[in-house]
């Protein structure tokens, strides 16, 4: 585990270390990518080879497999669907990022009656199982006409209620020395500007992270949009995908694995294309003492 | 707790801090969670009012609630076999699980970081199995490379491992650790936040690099060290879709991936006893609430906050 | 707005938590709004199934719009499992929609609970005339007509045919019985090497059949047990031992049970038939390109059938739709329209309604048709079912597979496991 070393070593012609390293993360990486190339794989079998064959590679391509996926959804335009996903995503980023970002700079850096309790109950709020919550945070929305609306979907983020980003950000917020908005306080900021201005760009890698679980989270989390959406045009593409296809009726094996790659495809371009960031941040990191 | 939050609205009026710029920054403080308490109010603190309350009921989803006093939690602990089953799966799921996924997501960050090259690559392709989630499709794959006469068992003669009682749950923990991406991701954000110059300091004090390990990276990432273990160990705890997929929501065989989360879906959903499930919740939520009370504890001795550093 | 929805009476499930939330939205009102646009009458009609089932769903529903002009119908399905969970919480939540399929094992539960409209209501909306009394009967709760089939199946002894005649054993006969069925499993175990069957312990359907062989029921008619610790030991012990011989599944392949026939043993090669329901059996075909045979369940020794036809899925009403006749319209063309017949065919299973079964009998093609020939060959020949299962039943079905796994993997005696599974189902069962 002496692995850390700091990014000034001076270059070596040869750095058998390094070399093993790779070859080490590429090994594991064979390990950890042989399910994803099943599942890929199977995506393209013909029924009777999806579970009895051991093959990885399908004896014969079978793309109708894709085609029926589709099939399912072809009531609602999959550009619709797609819109809807990213609404419903983006939404929950900008939600999550704002609104976690406030109370946790409240938790981390300012003093105020009840803190410890407050933040024990914000804690606590995310060891009940959420099936014990589901009805009556139902009722709830139901209540309030929310209901086949994106509404529960969206709101909860912009209300700071997944505590576990708000956690997150207090963390790295308490990680940063208390000098710096003494220094600010000095130049006469209060803690409005101190939080805009000095602590939020110094988590940044925490916000970015945030923002990348938020979007990819909230993208397959079939569940709270199977219960709350009700009408198919306001579906989102995982909801239609997976909620499509019904195991008790027919063999539908292949169209599922199909299925899964299909909806898989727009959190992979949205990884690929939001990881730079977090090389960004790395970048931006220093903090000056 | 309900007494907790209501004084905490009222209190500040009642009797005020006497230093003004204390009250200031008091004030700012309320400004800052405004958004979260009125979420917890509305969305998160009733909700669980109302559970707690219906775990002394034998509320059923569909008739009203009847009051039972204290029946669903003497039928949980003295009559119920099978929750005490659930019980021993999750301890031994979560004394599995967590030290494996959290070693495997701090070694590959480790590593990560001192990569010049393919950094992106390598983050990426660590992550890609996170992508995924457990749904129904991942869990068939599973179920094809554990299986007897699967990948597995035709590598080491292992026969199957998701249908022996003794073995499945080895093969749901794999499946967790298999997806260390998003503690990995918060590691990578973690050491992205340790300034270079304490390394450069070090370097040039001639410390050596496992020197360099313990008395900078170990303290300097112990927040986020901290935070990846109270929030792994409380998912594991409340472990359920990785078991749900995997054995098809029975969480068999023989009961052996019963976890917690998923009997009490089972009663609550499955078996309409939604006054039991409250139940089994509010048992849980006091057990993670105990493990996580000592966790904090303990933090207090190897925990390094630099906002406190220099207390 | 004119008809616009207002919820002016609680449900009573609901009302305590409600009543609890409201003390904090006191002023919300519960709107959802989706009752009427532009003067029409809007219900919310919902149902589980494949996109073919949707496609042709939608199909039917459209032509029902286009001959009630007044009527507009939102539809939204899913897969069974999110289906049941979906409609679960909307019940709970009083939300449920206006009409909604359901299975068998939901109707006491929904019933009982004040989900589900009594047809009664609506005497003149829909017509049952042509429907099998028996079969009708199924959706009654305390002679209440809360549910209304809308096709039927039974069970079958399906089977690998290419596999099950080269062995050689004597193919399954109508009438034949449960030791006659048991012999064949041994002779196909030691002729093929593979067990004969799926072991049939584990399912509660199955012993349903067995049960229903010996004159008895799962349940009786004031929805108690209809069946001893002695009558469950004596099954558990008829199957374990075939078992252990080999001549059924082995417990790690039974195990890997999960609804889906892909995941049966029959469906991955390892035995040569299955116990299953006649429909669902289609899914074989896909993984036995030589083609599988519908055979009729085993009787009991004096030749009485267990098996019986029981309705795949009902069509329901909400208690709270605020319109009931255009529902009960609803469900009338779909189960009585000859139109809507030809479209749906048998996407949900063989129609109820008889003359309509007649009359997309010679359109009916593939396995369709194998379904509709070997019900034909049953017809008239099995007894009444029963009614449909009282609300602990869903639960209890999951206890029994549990219970047996403790048998399979030799954990526990049959007698035992049959003696756990008497004590939870009569606490399931408790009123």
């Amino acid at each position: 585990m002496t692995t850390t070393t700091s990014t000034t070593v001076a270059r070596k012609p040869l750095d058998w270390r390094r070399l093993a390293l790779h070859a080490g993360c590429l090994a594991a990486l064979l390990v950890m990518l042989y399910p994803l190339a099943w599942l890929l794989a199977t995506s393209l079998k013909p029924a009777n080879e999806v579970i009895a064959s051991l093959n990885l590679l399908p004896g014969k391509l079978e793309w109708s497999n894709y085609k029926t996926a589709l099939d399912g959804v072809n009531d609602v335009s999959v550009t619709r669907l797609l819109t809807n996903s990213l609404l419903i995503a983006g939404g929950a980023v900008v939600g999550n990022v704002i609104s976690c970002s406030l109370a946790a700079y409240a938790f981390a850096r300012l003093r105020f009656r009840f803190r410890g309790p407050l933040f024990a109950f914000m804690i606590a709020t995310i060891m009940l199982p959420h099936h014990a919550v589901l009805i009556p945070q139902y009722i709830i929305f139901n209540q309030l006409g929310m209901v086949n609306t994106y509404w529960p979907l969206i709101l909860p983020k912009f209300l700071a209620t997944e505590a576990f980003f708000v956690f997150l950000i207090v963390q790295f917020m308490r990680g940063l020395p208390r000098e710096l908005e003494e220094a600010a306080r000095i130049d006469g900021c209060g803690p409005f500007r101190s939080f805009f201005s000095v602590i939020l760009p110094l988590t940044r890698p925490a916000l970015i992270t945030t923002a990348i679980f938020t979007f990819i989270w909230t993208w397959n989390d079939f569940f709270t949009q199977l219960i709350y959406l009700f009408s198919p045009e306001k579906f989102t593409l995982t909801l239609a995908l997976r909620s499509f296809v019904d195991a008790s009726s027919t063999s539908a094996f292949g169209p599922m694995f199909a299925m899964s790659v299909i909806a898989l495809l727009p959190i992979v371009l949205f990884f690929l294309a939001f990881q730079r960031f977090l090389v960004e941040g790395m970048a931006n990191s220093g903090i000056k003492g | 707790m309900t007494t907790t939050q209501t004084k905490a609205a009222v209190r500040p009026q009642a009797d005020v801090p006497k230093k003004p710029v204390r009250r200031r920054r008091e004030g700012a403080a309320w400004v800052f969670l405004s958004p979260w308490v009125l979420g917890a109010c509305v969305l998160t603190l009733l909700p669980m009012a109302v559970s707690l309350y219906l775990s002394f009921t034998d509320y059923d989803l569909f008739n009203a609630p009847n009051w039972v006093g204290l029946r669903n939690y003497t039928q949980m602990f003295t009559e119920d076999p099978r929750y005490w089953r659930s019980v021993g799966a999750t301890l031994t799921y979560v004394v599995i699980a967590v030290p494996l996924q959290l070693g495997l997501a701090l070694a590959v960050a480790l590593a990560l970081k001192t990569m010049r090259r393919g950094r992106a690559f390598y983050r990426s392709a660590f992550y890609a199995p996170s992508l995924l989630g457990a749904s129904m499709s991942i869990a068939l794959v599973w179920r094809a490379i554990f299986n007897d006469g699967g990948t597995v068992d035709n590598l080491f003669g292992t026969g199957g491992w998701v249908n022996k009682p003794g073995w499945a749950l080895f093969a749901v923990a794999l499946l967790t650790v298999w997806q260390f991406g998003a503690p990995m991701v918060i590691f990578l954000a973690g050491l992205q936040q340790i300034p270079g110059e304490l390394y450069e300091a070090a370097e040039v004090d001639g410390a050596s690099r496992w020197r360099q390990f313990l008395s900078i990276t170990v303290p300097m990432l112990s927040p986020v060290i901290f935070f990846n273990l109270v929030l792994q160990t409380i998912q594991a705890f409340q472990v359920f879709t990785p078991a749900f997929a995997v054995s098809a929501g029975k969480g068999g065989p023989a009961d052996s991936t019963l976890f917690y989360t998923l009997y009490l879906y089972d009663r609550g959903f499955v078996a309409s006893h939604m006054g039991y499930a409250s139940a089994m919740a509010w048992v849980l939520l006091i057990a993670i609430g105990a493990v996580t009370a000592v966790l904090f504890r303990t933090s207090r001795s190897w925990v390094f906050y630099a906002s406190e550093g220099d207390r | 707005m004119p008809g616009s929805r207002t919820r002016t009476s609680f449900r009573p499930r609901a009302a305590a938590t409600a009543l609890a939330l409201c003390v904090v939205l006191a002023g919300c009102s519960g709107g959802d709004g989706s009752s009427s646009a532009g003067g029409k009458v809007v219900l919310r009609y919902t149902w589980w199934g494949n996109p073919d089932r949707a496609a042709r769903t939608q199909e039917a529903v459209d032509l029902f719009e286009k001959k009630n002009p007044g009527i507009e119908v939102q539809t939204s399905f899913s897969g069974y499992d999110a289906y049941k969970q979906k409609l679960a919480t909307q019940a709970a939540g009083g939300d449920a929609p206006d009409v909604m399929q359901l299975d068998y094992r939901m109707i006491d539960q929904y019933a009982s609970g004040g989900v589900l409209m009594d047809f009664a209501e609506q005497p003149d909306a829909l017509d049952t005339g042509e429907f099998d009394a028996g079969l009708l009967a199924t959706g009654r709760v305390d002679g209440k007509q809360y549910a209304i089939p809308q096709a039927r199946g039974t069970e079958t002894v399906v089977y690998d045919t290419k596999r099950w005649k080269a062995s050689g054993v004597e193919p399954p006969r109508e009438g034949w019985t449960w030791s006659q069925w048991a012999d064949a499993m041994r002779e196909l175990a030691k002729k093929t090497g593979k067990p004969g069957a799926t072991d049939p312990g584990q399912s509660e359907d199955a012993f349903e059949v067995w049960l229903r062989g010996q004159g008895k029921a799962l349940y009786t008619k004031d929805r108690e047990l209809g069946f001893t610790a002695d009558d469950l030991a004596r099954w558990w012990t008829f199957t374990d031992k075939l078992r252990r011989e080999g001549a059924v599944s082995s417990a790690e392949q039974t195990t890997q049970i999960d609804g889906t026939v892909e995941n049966t043993p029959l469906g991955r090669g390892y035995t040569i038939s299955d116990t299953n329901w006649d429909a669902p059996s289609s899914g074989f075909l896909a993984l036995i390109p030589d083609g599988v045979t519908l055979a009729p369940m085993p009787s009991g020794e004096d030749g009485t059938p267990g098996q019986y036809f029981k309705p795949s899925m009902f069509m329901g009403v909400s208690a709270d739709t605020t319109h009931p006749k255009e529902s009960v319209r609803l469900i009338d063309f779909m189960l009585n329209d000859a139109e809507a017949a030809k479209i749906l065919g048998a996407t949900r299973g063989i129609p109820v309604n008889e003359t309509l079964r007649d009359a997309i009998a010679p359109e009916l093609k593939d396995f369709d048709k194998t379904v509709y020939d070997f019900q034909a060959s049953l017809d008239g020949k099995l007894n009444a079912p029963p009614q449909a299962p009282p609300s602990g039943d869903s639960a209890l079905q999951t206890t029994f597979q549990r219970d047996y796994d403790q048998v399979s993997y030799e954990r526990i005696s049959p007698r035992e496991a049959a003696e756990n599974f008497i004590t939870e189902a009569k606490a399931e069962l408790r009123p």
